[in-house]
């Protein structure tokens, strides 16, 4: 990356995974102390890496299938938020919100910020073209859970969140993040993934089906000029006010 | 005086259990109303826990176990 990641900018940044993960902790920081109530980043790395909550280094087989994972030319790094393993790699946009949030009321919050980030992305998608986003499992995809952005039930983008305390005060800042693949095939980052589960002798393995690539349901999306158009739309989304703890 | 570090109960929705995913003090470690402590994970969400005071940790859950929303994970001595 040639010069420091422009944090707020409606553009697709170019980092590397590394300072991917740590412009997004930073924009979670810049929350917590005060200086906003919400930043975006957008970005797609230049090189790859297997990303996963640091706790995974505890496993039994982590520094053999790190190795292994190295030699492969796809080093282990960690992220902040939770989840189980995800690969990183040009072939994936990568879009993180860092909000303030009150605490109580009605709000229920995990959920919220999920809604917060995949309800949008889902609007975008129908925007596209694209008939049938929705959020929900995708049973069979790596790092599943109950909010992926799916289409036709395939997992597109997988997301995760942090939460911290807002300094001084009880607010709490939330980091929502969502991670798309656009391009390459399922089959290639599924078998990296694969790859570290036989590695740790884990005997759960992912099904490529359960996964789509965006270029499979639009090849000819200009990504330059589409992904500001979603970034605009997660910054202006609004859910009804009785629900919205950003009120 | 004991004071409880409890999972919180106001951030979610549901019964679902988490995961002590770290503790970032040592049991028996002094520390500061406000230090993050742990973190535990819901559902892909990791939250940090703080000391709600100052004291002596002693932890009853350990990393990796499963924990419900008010679970107590840990106790503060004063």
């Amino acid at each position: 990356m040639a010069g420091p990641l422009d944090i707020s900018s409606m553009s697709l940044q170019r980092p590397t995974v590394e300072e991917g993960l740590v412009a997004e902790e930073g924009l979670l920081e810049r929350v917590c102390q005060g200086e906003t109530s919400l930043g975006w980043l957008a970005w797609s790395p230049t090189d790859r890496a297997l990303v996963m909550p640091r706790r995974h280094e505890r496993l039994a087989g982590f520094p053999e299938a790190r190795k292994r994972l190295a030699a492969m030319d796809w080093p282990v790094l960690f992220r902040a938020t939770g989840g189980t393993p995800v690969p990183q790699s040009p072939a994936v946009v990568n879009l993180a919100l860092a909000l303030r949030c009150r605490v109580g009321g009605s709000a229920a919050h995990l959920e919220w910020g999920y809604r917060r980030l995949g309800d949008p992305w889902c609007d975008w998608l129908g925007d596209l073209g694209v008939g049938d986003a929705d959020l929900g499992p995708a049973p069979g995809a790596y790092c599943d859970g109950r909010f992926n952005v799916r289409i036709g039930g395939r997992k597109l983008v997988g997301t995760a969140q942090r939460w911290r305390r807002v300094r001084g005060c009880r607010d709490m800042a939330l980091l929502v993040h969502g991670a798309m693949q656009v391009d390459d095939t399922p089959e290639a980052l599924v078998a990296v993934v694969n790859t570290f589960q036989a590695a740790i002798d884990d005997p759960q393995r992912f099904r490529a089906g359960s996964h789509v690539a965006l270029r499979e349901i639009l090849p000819e999306l200009p990504l330059a000029s589409a992904i500001p158009n979603l970034v605009e739309r997660l910054m202006t989304w609004r859910v009804p006010l009785e629900a919205d703890p950003e009120r | 005086m004991s004071t409880a570090i409890t999972v919180p109960e106001d951030l979610r929705e549901g019964d679902n259990e988490g995961v002590i995913t770290a503790w970032l003090v040592d049991d028996g470690h002094q520390v500061s109303q406000g230090d993050l402590v742990a973190e535990v994970m819901v559902e892909k969400a990791q939250y940090e826990i703080e000391a709600p005071a100052a004291g002596r940790l002693a932890i009853t859950k350990q990393e990796d176990e499963v924990v419900a929303k008010g679970t107590t994970i840990a106790s503060l001595d004063a």
